[in-house]
């Protein structure tokens, strides 16, 4: 196949990027590139890349013989440094050797059709098949992450054990038996309430994974930016004992507590003549209301700006922070936690803080599941379609109609865990009750 | 050189359904069965329709066949089921008067040149795998088709008590040289039971002390195509109950049962259970419906629907006589359990024709299924394909999306049965494009173009159509109001005037007071508001069937290497290997194909494909 490359690695600016590189015949061009070198497989080289005569960066590279490689086929991996210039370097160099740019999964596709990797394993690999539903339903009961495809079997039933009662009034309502009491709408509420706590638990795992951002903000010198720096991990605003030094916001990922989120810095709270700072600090208090967090940062108490805080952050939540207890004494009574960022003293507990204000809130511990968007997507669709049947029952609307819906409603939860719609829904009723003349 | 382009062995539902339509495809014919004076023979209860079976007499009236036709010509009682719930799951179901009903059969099948001849067949002309004619006790017979429509004759077996008698249906000779004939053909067989109650002398029992449960009114009619000018006069039927006595009696007497006895090993419906199983399995409950069925307008006769049992005769007399108003009963025939053999119907074709013999078919009890109504679809079916087949037409195969005849013959020949197959509304996974009122729309035509509908049943169906069009185009579309009733009897404004159809999708609007009906349009009224409320719902139901058709469509290549699928377990890769399925909906149809396993294959499919691509 083709000698495809593609960039691993997001394309935005960081410390170090990633390309990698396959096709069978894609080891004939690394001499073109990085000169005369043995490079051995498997092993890290450093090497000086270079587009013909122009140097693109100094870079690590590791080189995979086929097939114990990811693809299954001869391919590089280059390390270079993450600046946008570079990205775009590496890029004409690689198209300048001839190699063509991966179209989206193509090395998922490459190591699957070379038997890389099973289907379970292939998580991408619905961009290969053309079919929609069923057929999307890669991951087997087992594979989905056991627990899960449990939880959602256990949904499956009880919708289906009110379907059962719903069919049979229909199929039955000859006979003399009583298939639908006041219960059953009870049930039906209840199933739906409970399904919904359970997506919630989903979502919130997903929301987990996704960022959660977080504000700084506080009076002028307050040591905000050495915060932000310790939280993020590295020096990203500049930071001097100057008051007023952060003039624009400055924003960046910090990973901690198993979650990522993303950290602004803004401009300190004081009266200002500088038009440029009043525009920052502007920006900064607007910035209050989107944020999920807001951190008001103070090395001195000003009962001001912190009720002004208290006030202002309203529903969102608010983390005070005393900064500088390298040099003051900690006041834990009125700070919800007390740091040093110059020291690092008190940042476990910020950071467990931060943390604990997006964990769920649900105490039981219990375990939340990752799901994808497109469980997400089903699991909104089951609810609109239990709350349809509700409806339905309600309403006294047509009962064929609800029975519909639990029925959608079912078959869309065993989509999910892979499991063939069963017959079992008459052996149900038989066996529930008695029918027949 | 043939006699007959085909011959039909038995005079049940099925055979006169199949004879008719071969008539009706304008081939010869001839009906041979035992008795000709039983042909239309109701062995059961006697009643035509009910839930999920009223469809399929519907759509056998949409095909031109003849059983809504006898059933109004005979029809005692008629009754709407599931009026409050939606149009889809509404069924008509008739009684019958029994003699009224056969004579019907009869005299439809008369007028027909079919020729019914009275004589028994012992045995099949079979040479190089193809049957090619019958031989009966007197005569030989060549035909190009031979429709097998025998009931319940294989082996049957009557068990009353301990009494046990070879026979099919009370009062009637098994046919045992065909039955050995079958058998030596080796198909695959199973083994079937169900019972019939007590009947009972009408005078002898007091109605009085009975729920009386009259007919709908107006009296409406099973047949759309082509109904009677005339009701037969209307009756009531009755209900009584069991009680506690009734149930120590049948306690008390169980181990003679012959259910229970162990003397029977066939599989009974579960949803026909006789009465000793009620009161065994559902314990907690004290008290049973009986449904008391007239038998006929001058007969005295009932039919106690609900009491199929295999006691001992002193038994059965002795519970009877325990219920409210049948204490004084006069038993004119004791119940009994039958035992037969059918045929395992995934040994047929879609079109009913066994798979591993040419030219016979088979339909209705023998295969497995149950009820008059079920029987004599398949009776169509297969008439229509030997007919079909004969002038070299295409199988008419019916879908699961378009029919219950489809949906019931797919599940037949796909999976097996394991109890009598009767038809229930919640088999047809696209129940809401099926009612029994749109029959006509989903069938009418494409029987027309095979000769099973005649031009002026076509051109009365494509009026109506045109009437119903136009009424929704030009009323309910047009005719606009800015105000309605709801079903709080509130008045609702509007801010913008809003046709009729529109308002007709609110689920608060009160429709008898949106629209005052009158008889040309009510019918056609009611249609609108089903299809307005249906919308949603049959336009995902769409979506779905054309997904699935799409799916089912894709071809399994021939050269397809199982083995070289990793993850099917050894026991699917087997029955892959040994059914061949040509296409994905072929696999999905075998049984434990799990969707994981036609994934499996749909990418290793695919992943030739690609494979082949980028060589």
């Amino acid at each position: 196949m083709s000698v495809v490359f593609a960039l691993a690695t997001p394309p935005a600016k960081s410390a170090i990027c990633v390309y990698r590189v396959s096709g069978n015949g894609c080891l004939d061009g690394l001499e073109g590139l990085f000169g005369h070198q043995d490079f051995s497989p498997r092993m890290f080289h450093l090497a000086d890349m270079k587009n013909g005569e122009q140097l693109v960066d100094r870079v690590g590279l590791i080189v995979f013989k086929g097939p114990n490689s990811y693809t299954g086929e001869d391919s590089f991996e280059v390390y270079a440094h993450g600046s946008l210039g570079v990205m775009s370097l590496v890029s004409d160099a690689f198209i300048n050797s001839g190699f063509s740019e991966a179209s989206p999964g193509e090395f998922t596709k490459r190591a699957f059709l070379n038997n890389k990797i099973s289907l379970n394993e292939a998580e991408s690999l619905s961009d290969l098949i053309d079919s929609t539903s069923s057929s999307e339903v890669f991951l087997s009961g087992s594979s989905l992450f056991g627990d899960l495809s449990g939880r959602l079997a256990e949904y499956s039933d009880r919708v289906n054990s009110i379907r059962m009662r719903v069919e049979a009034e229909i199929d039955f309502s000859d006979e003399d038996e009583d298939f639908m009491d006041d219960e059953l709408f009870f049930d039906l509420c209840k199933v739906k309430e409970d399904f919904e706590s359970f997506v919630s638990l989903c979502a919130n795992k997903r929301d987990v994974s996704q960022k959660k951002n977080i504000l700084l903000v506080g009076p002028t010198n307050s040591g905000k930016s050495s915060i932000f720096n310790r939280l993020v991990g590295y020096e990203r605003a500049i930071v001097t004992n100057q008051p007023g030094t952060t003039r624009d916001m400055i924003s960046s990922e910090a990973f901690f507590e198993k979650s990522v989120f993303s950290i602004s810095d803004t401009a300190g709270m004081r009266k200002t003549d500088d038009v440029v700072e009043e525009k920052g600090i502007e920006m900064s208090l607007s910035h209050i209301s989107e944020v999920d967090l807001v951190l008001g940062v103070f090395e001195n108490y000003e009962k001001n700006i912190m009720s002004f805080l208290k006030k202002t952050c309203k529903s969102n939540k608010f983390i005070s922070v005393q900064n500088k207890t390298d040099i003051n004494e900690a006041d834990v009574k009125r700070y919800d936690c007390c740091v040093s960022a110059k020291t690092g003293d008190g940042f476990k507990e910020l950071r467990q803080k931060i943390s604990n204000c997006f964990s769920v809130s649900d105490t039981r511990n219990e375990i939340g599941f990752m799901v994808r968007d497109r469980h997400v997507k089903i699991f909104v669709s089951v609810t609109e379609n239990l709350e349809q049947a509700i409806q339905g029952l309600s309403n006294k609307k047509t009962l064929e109609l609800v029975a519909e819906d639990l029925k959608n409603a079912r078959s869309e939860l065993d989509e999910l865990i892979g499991k063939k719609f069963s017959d079992s829904l008459l052996g149900d009723i038989f066996s529930s009750f008695c029918i027949g003349k | 050189m043939y006699k007959f382009d085909v011959i039909v062995i038995g005079g049940g539902h099925a055979g006169a359904e199949a004879a008719f339509s071969i008539d009706r495809a304008g081939l010869s014919c001839a009906l041979i069965t035992i008795d000709q004076s039983k042909v239309g023979q109701m062995s059961c209860n006697p009643a035509i329709g009910g839930l999920g079976k009223s469809h399929i007499v519907r759509e056998i009236d949409a095909m031109g066949g003849l059983m809504a036709i006898a059933t109004d010509m005979s029809g005692i009682q008629y009754r709407t089921l599931n009026t409050r719930k939606g149009d889809a799951v509404q069924a008509l179901r008739v009684q019958c008067d029994r003699d009224l009903y056969k004579k019907a059969v009869q005299k439809i099948l008369n007028k027909t040149s079919i020729e019914i001849i009275g004589d028994e067949v012992v045995d099949l002309i079979i040479e190089k795998n193809s049957v090619q004619g019958v031989i009966t006790k007197t005569n030989r017979y060549l035909c190009k088709k031979t429709i097998l429509t025998t009931g319940t004759f294989l082996n049957g077996k009557m068990y009353t008590g301990k009494d046990v008698i070879r026979g099919g249906r009370a009062g009637e000779q098994p046919s045992i040289p065909l039955s050995e004939k079958l058998y030596g053909l080796k198909l695959p067989m199973g083994r079937l039971k169900t019972g019939t109650p007590a009947r009972i002398k009408l005078s002898s029992i007091d109605t009085s002390k009975m729920e009386d449960q009259p007919g709908d009114v107006p009296t409406p009619w099973m047949s759309i195509s082509n109904p009677p000018k005339q009701h037969q006069i209307q009756l009531s039927c009755f209900i009584t109950r069991t009680n506690k006595k009734t149930h120590e009696i049948i306690k008390n007497n169980i181990h003679l049962s012959a259910m229970y006895s162990g003397e029977i090993k066939g599989i009974g419906p579960r949803y026909c259970p006789s009465i000793e199983d009620k009161i065994y399995k559902f314990q907690n409950k004290d008290s049973h419906q009986i449904f008391i069925e007239p038998e006929g307008i001058k007969k005295n006769l009932v039919y106690p629907n609900g009491i199929s049992t295999s006691l001992p005769k002193e038994a059965q007399a002795e519970f009877i006589s325990s219920i409210k108003g049948m204490e004084n009963s006069e038993i004119t025939e004791y119940g009994y359990a039958v035992e037969y053999d059918f045929v395992d119907p995934r040994s047929l074709e879609k079109t009913l024709q066994l798979n591993s013999l040419n030219n016979l078919y088979l339909a209705g009890q023998i295969n497995g299924t149950t009820g008059y109504e079920e029987a004599a679809a398949q009776g169509l079916i297969a008439g229509i394909n030997a007919s079909n087949n004969i002038k070299k037409q295409d199988d008419f195969v019916l879908d699961r999306s378009e029919s219950y005849i489809g949906v019931m013959i797919d599940d037949l020949t796909s999976h097996g049965i394991t109890e009598p197959y009767r038809m229930f509304t919640s088999r047809a996974e696209h129940r809401l494009l099926l009612s029994q009122n749109n029959a006509q729309q989903r069938l009418l035509m494409k029987a027309r173009k095979i000769g099973m509908v005649d031009k002026e049943t076509e051109t009365k169906f494509l009026e109506n159509e045109k009437e119903y069009k136009s009424f929704v185009e030009q009323t309910l579309k047009k005719t606009k109001t800015n105000s309605f009733i709801n079903k709080k009897n509130t008045k609702i404004k509007l801010n913008e005037n809003k046709s009729l159809y529109k308002l007709l999708s609110r689920n608060d609007v009160e429709e008898k007071r949106l629209f005052k009906t009158n008889q040309t349009n009510e019918k056609h009224y009611q249609r609108a508001i089903t299809e307005v409320k249906y919308a949603g719902y049959i336009a995902k139901q769409l979506r779905e069937i054309n997904k699935t058709k799409k799916q089912n469509n894709k071809k399994i290549p021939e050269n397809i290497n199982y083995k070289d699928i990793s993850g099917l377990s050894n026991e699917v890769r087997e029955k892959l290997i040994n059914n061949k399925p040509k296409t994905i909906g072929g696999a999905n149809q075998i049984e434990g194909i799990t969707p994981a396993a036609l994934n499996l294959i749909l990418i290793h499919i695919k992943k030739s494909e690609l494979l082949k691509e980028n060589a």
